[in-house]
């Protein structure tokens, strides 16, 4: 659309329709609550003057918490990044091209099964006298008496990355089938393994897709309640189960927002590069 | 046939299929907090009993999950229509939590109906009047009462603590045998927590009665110092649930839950017939579920005589005691008669009405039990 057009009256009317819809609901459903959840972590409940008392009692209570939730967000999304550019690296260089199918067939599978439904497999699969040991005892790879239960923060962990990994392995394998298969042809005629090609030709080729599927994975992690309220039992545990503990047993919106805002601030900092990275897209 | 005719066509069948029977029939809204058994309690045995008797009404029931983040959900849900200024609320009974419930009252979100109902009269614990410190009486009827208790292998212990003192002894000879829920996953956690702090921070009776005095909860550091110690040689589990499931596979062989939990289980096959409760000195808290009917509510006649037909002794014996396995809400002398000796004495094996009555606690009053639970959070857990 040219300037010219943009300045004629209904030409701008129409915009402005078009953008309206989608401009109310983000403002009812998430500038109105994310402010009056400001409001709210700052006061009373929304009520007397301006405090940070909720802030320092977040702390105060919950500072392993809040590491805990960063070290397994951050760790999670590291892991997931090395086994979607591993699965989409074998799409687009594996030479068997019926484990390629195979493959293609099968990573996308948990992308379908939603967070509260995979924490609930995980239950059964990761409990010391679940599946998994099962198997690993009855095929003696281990001894009974050294099972043990995985149902704490690897579990967590386990669960984010076998969830989340197809997700970004989907938005890499596309990347990588559409970057210009004469890079990857160079490398072989040069004698490199593919081990060297994915990490020095492909990867780097892919990485600003690779980058926004990270932190899409990222934000996604953050805010799941289901997993580690049904995974880890113990303490410390992540921010979402203190939120929703503040409310329900204390009724205490105060410190469960301080807490909220924090998560947005652990988001905020990848969202920043994430909008960077696409308006320099954009400008290029 | 074009996209849009089917889809006009499937949200006009759909409208015209809930309109139907709105039209023909009452509706009355049952919400109720706690696991799923609640909700198959009113849409197995109670609603069709009701429907029964009152034709042309059709009984809705709305589970909000259990603890007190389930009773939490109604209290936001009438506090909402309230503040919007409605003068008819869409639910008819509400079956929730002593804490959340305590609270509606004090905001007046509930209707005083007891002394309208022929079953008022067939109350008599005190936890009818008083609900974690805040006068009810009037305001609600007891559905059951439920107690936390600790289940055990008697195969693998065949003599299980009778204290928490020997508990801890129990706990350091043989560690990570015995599992609990820590506080934030269920509330036989939060039970066996607040049994611990009875014992050992002392002063009992305030805790469980007032007056309350914001100073008290320094003097817990103790208590709390060696619930941490205690707990290093704990199994967590995942929820009241989680530590029946680990009973089960064996992965712990003791561990607090609750007696009407433990029984259904065990009536199902999901634990094991040989599994058995004790419980422990000085005593462990229980707690009721109440039936109550909001302020304004819509079918308010229907929502008394719903309540009164779930508080009759018939239905508090077939429904509450032999088929839920709780115990029962109302005066256990009527509900008794109703019942075969059989079915009564199941409810007492392992736990006795003497040992219920001596070490069944009530929960502490609502600002000591937030002290209580926040105490853990800080000292214990972080």
């Amino acid at each position: 659309m040219s300037g010219q057009s943009m300045s004629v009256g209904p030409g701008r009317m129409g915009a402005i329709l078009l953008v309206a819809p989608a401009l109310l609901m983000i403002g009812f459903l998430f500038v109105y609550p994310f402010g009056y959840s400001v409001v709210s972590a700052f006061t009373d409940n929304g009520e007397g003057s301006w405090h940070i008392a909720n802030f320092t009692k977040a702390i105060e209570f919950y500072s392993k918490d809040i590491l805990f939730t960063i070290v397994i967000v951050s760790l999670s999304t590291v892991v997931i990044g090395v086994l979607a550019v591993a699965i989409a690296g074998y799409l687009t260089l594996g030479e068997n091209p019926t484990a390629v199918a195979v493959l293609k067939w099968l990573y996308r599978w948990p992308l379908f099964i939603p967070f509260i439904v995979s924490a609930q497999l995980m239950r059964t699969f990761l409990a010391k006298n679940g599946m998994m040991n099962n198997i690993l005892t009855s095929s003696g790879i281990i001894e009974p008496l050294a099972a043990q239960s995985y149902l704490d923060w690897r579990g967590i962990v386990i669960t984010f990355v076998w969830k989340q990994t197809p997700f970004v392995a989907l938005l890499v394998a596309g990347a990588m089938a559409s970057i210009d298969r004469t890079t990857i042809d160079a490398g072989r005629i040069f004698g490199a393994s593919r081990l060297r090609i994915l990490i020095e030709l492909v990867v780097p080729q892919i990485a600003t897709t690779l980058m926004v599927g990270l932190i899409l994975s990222y934000v996604v992690m953050l805010s799941v309640l289901s997993v580690p309220l049904m995974i880890n039992a113990q303490s410390p545990t992540m921010l979402t189960v203190d939120m929703a503990w503040r409310i329900n047993s204390y009724g205490d919106y105060g410190v469960a927002n301080a807490l909220g805002i924090m998560s947005y601030l652990f988001t905020g900092v990848v969202a920043w590069f994430y909008l960077r990275q696409s308006l320099k897209d954009k400008g290029a | 046939m074009t996209l849009k005719s089917v889809l006009t066509g499937a949200i006009s069948s759909a409208v015209i299929a809930v309109a139907l029977p709105a039209s023909a029939e009452t509706q009355l809204n049952v919400m109720t907090g706690g696991s799923q058994n609640m909700v198959e309690y009113v849409t197995d045995y109670l609603g069709p009993l009701f429907e029964e008797k009152y034709p042309g009404v059709k009984v809705r029931v709305t589970g909000t999950g259990p603890g007190d983040a389930g009773s939490q959900k109604i209290l936001e849900k009438l506090e909402a229509q309230s503040a919007a200024g409605k003068e008819q609320w869409d639910i008819d009974v509400i079956v929730a939590a002593q804490k959340k419930t305590g609270e509606m009252k004090e905001k007046g979100l509930l209707a005083d109906f007891r002394n309208n109902i022929e079953t008022g009269k067939l109350v008599t614990r005190a936890t009818a009047e008083n609900a974690l410190g805040v006068y009810v009486g009037g305001y609600v009827m007891p559905m059951f009462h439920s107690q936390t208790a600790i289940a055990y292998n008697p195969a693998l212990v065949p003599n299980p603590p009778e204290s928490y003192d020997e508990l801890r002894a129990w706990v350091e000879k043989y560690p990570k045998q015995f599992g609990y829920n820590g506080i934030k996953n269920g509330m036989s956690g939060v039970a066996f927590v607040t049994g611990w702090m009875y014992t050992y921070a002392g002063d009992t009776k305030t805790l469980q009665s007032g007056p309350y005095d914001p100073a008290k909860k320094d003097t817990w550091a103790q208590a709390y110092a060696d619930l941490k110690a205690f707990n290093e040689n704990v199994t967590f589990t995942p929820g009241n649930a989680g530590t029946l499931d680990m009973l089960n596979r064996g992965e712990i062989v003791m561990g607090p839950v609750w007696v009407d939990m433990f029984y259904s289980w065990q009536g199902d096959g999901r634990i094991p017939p040989n599994l058995k409760l004790k419980l422990i000195a000085p005593g462990m808290p229980g707690q009721p579920y109440y039936y109550a009917t909001p302020a304004k509510a819509a079918n308010k006649d229907l929502a008394e005589k719903f309540i009164e037909l779930a508080t009759s002794p018939a239905v508090q014996a077939e429904g509450i005691v032999n088929r839920f396995n709780w115990y029962p809400g109302i005066d256990a002398d009527h509900v008794k008669a109703a019942l075969d000796e059989e079915v009564w004495t199941k409810l007492f094996t392992d736990v006795t009405p003497l040992e219920l009555a001596q070490k069944g606690k009530p929960f502490p009053i609502g600002p000591y039990f937030d002290d209580i639970k926040e105490g853990y959070e800080k000292q214990v857990s972080n």
